[in-house]
């Protein structure tokens, strides 16, 4: 009487048979969720670095020693030293080159070496926060999108209710799993995007808070050597 | 003015097809889950008819217990006679003093060793007994055990008889009560059908319906045909026009007609 009672309703059969709208929705979703994933997993690799490199090079810094020796070490392997070895390296070049012009006073050459040390910082920061808004559109968005493909299945599942004499619950639950599915994937590609989306942000406050506070004492540092040279 | 030639900060970068990779392997394995993880069952389970019994029913009797053989009391070989053969005799000495003498020792001889024999019969005497008497008291433990086991034995299966009893009153309640039912289900499908004017004789159809748990008709389909197709039309319609079909309050009852109920008609009766 009803052959949609005994229809197999596998995963792959419902996907499948869902109507187009229903269909494109379902793609856009695995795409965002690949996308996010993608990302959140590059974020994952390069914060990790970050955080890494940055911990060595206050060690290093605050351990004492040469400004020097330290300037070259990281001019040695740029690739390798890290955000804040950037701002370091950028910080004591510019310095380096205000104190060879004569004329400028103190005050003058730290403000210069500030700008460019807070330059660099943006820079890198910039970098880290690459990608990051996708993640937050994904988060916010694909529920809605899913929530769409949904909506738009049901209503083509009860539309086919109508024509038919007889409306049982057989003749609605496949259009109505299906159309679930789409909700299921929305959530399933937010739910991670959001989650990485929160952590990758707080790490990247923290480390901006963290370079920050390192280009106030560097300043201060070179402050204390061009007063004692001029 | 010419501009700076500084090198640009360039940070090694990051490995984007591993991270691709591990995209792909998590839904991969979100997939994977899904699909065998969630069984996407549609078939409704059989009903199931469960009796409630208050006991089990006994297990095998298991073997009754061979009571480990009683220790055979060990016959103690009695003692070896010390020294069995006489001492030889000794060549007639000279002197009756030394005779005498020799007379003398060997009598006290022989009465040490009488006396080290009868305290040896004695130890064995007593410990006989007291094997004997542990071997009585085991006895008496394992019969007093056997008898409470077959004292919990009887206790169950009057017990069982008792239960069985109950079941098949509760089984007989529960059959009047599927009885009347399912004149009342007659009764109302009979009232709906519209019997053709084709039909001749009184066929009989058989239908399996689909209920759901408020009585309403899912779906019904015809296991044997009247012969005419008209007939058997009908018959559906009216059960389908039925519903909700009248149904017993007591889920025992209930079973017999939830989720699928093996309807026969007839067009008079």
């Amino acid at each position: 009487m009803n052959p949609e009672l005994s229809q197999d309703l596998s995963l792959l059969h419902l996907v499948i048979n869902a109507s187009l709208p229903v269909q494109i929705v379902m793609a856009l979703l695995l795409g965002a969720s690949l996308m996010s994933w993608w990302f959140i997993f590059i974020k994952l690799f390069a914060l990790k670095r970050a955080m890494r490199a940055t911990n060595r090079f206050e060690r290093e810094f605050w351990a004492g020693g040469d400004i020097n020796a330290m300037y070259q070490r990281v001019t040695n392997e740029r690739e390798e030293a890290g955000e804040m070895a950037h701002v370091f390296e950028a910080g004591l070049r510019e310095f380096m080159k205000l104190r060879r012009q004569t004329g400028l006073s103190a005050h003058a050459i730290i403000d210069g070496t500030r700008r460019a040390m807070r330059a660099t910082c943006q820079r890198e920061l910039d970098g880290l926060e690459s990608h990051l808004s996708f993640l937050a559109t994904v988060g916010s968005v694909s529920p809605y999108v899913g929530l769409f493909g949904t909506v738009w299945g049901i209503m083509i599942a009860f539309m086919g209710l109508a024509s038919v004499a007889q409306a049982t619950l057989a003749q609605v639950a496949p259009g109505i799993a299906e159309a679930l599915i789409a909700t299921a994937m929305g959530l399933f590609a937010a739910i991670p995007a959001v989650v990485g989306y929160n952590r990758f942000t707080h790490d990247i406050d923290r480390l901006s808070s963290r370079m920050e506070s390192f280009m106030e004492e560097f300043s201060n540092i070179l402050q204390r050597q061009a007063t004692k040279t001029a | 003015m010419s501009f700076p030639a500084d090198a640009p900060f360039v940070s090694r970068p990051v490995p984007t097809f591993a991270a691709g990779l591990l995209a792909l392997g998590v839904h991969a394995l979100f997939a994977l889950l899904l699909v065998f993880g969630v069984s996407w069952q549609t078939q409704q389970p059989a009903p199931v008819m469960v009796d409630l019994w208050d006991a089990f029913p006994a297990p095998p009797q298991p073997a009754a217990e061979i009571p480990p053989a009683p220790p055979e009391p060990v016959k103690v070989q009695p003692a070896p006679r010390p020294a069995a053969t006489e001492p030889a005799p000794v060549k007639t000495p000279d002197i009756a003093l030394e005779k005498k003498q020799a007379e003398a020792e060997l009598k006290a001889k022989q009465i040490a060793e009488d006396k080290a024999r009868a305290e040896a019969r004695e130890k064995q005497l007593a410990e006989q007994k007291k094997r004997e008497q542990l071997r009585q008291a085991e006895e008496a433990d394992l019969m007093r055990r056997m008898a409470d086991e077959e004292a919990a034995n009887a206790a169950k299966l009057t017990r069982l008889a008792e239960a069985r009893a109950a079941a098949s009153r509760r089984q007989a309640a529960v059959a009047s009560v599927v009885g009347e039912y399912q004149d009342l289900i007659s009764a109302k499908v009979r009232g709906n059908t519209r019997i053709p004017a084709s039909l001749v004789g009184n066929p009989e159809v058989r239908c399996r319906v689909r209920l759901l748990p408020t009585g309403e008709v899912q779906s019904v389909q015809v296991t044997r045909s009247s012969g005419n197709p008209a007939y058997d039309d009908a018959v559906v319609r009216a059960i389908e026009k039925s519903s909700p079909l009248p149904l017993p309050a007591e889920s025992d009852a209930r079973a017999e007609f939830v989720p699928e109920l093996l309807f026969v008609h007839r067009a008079k009766d």
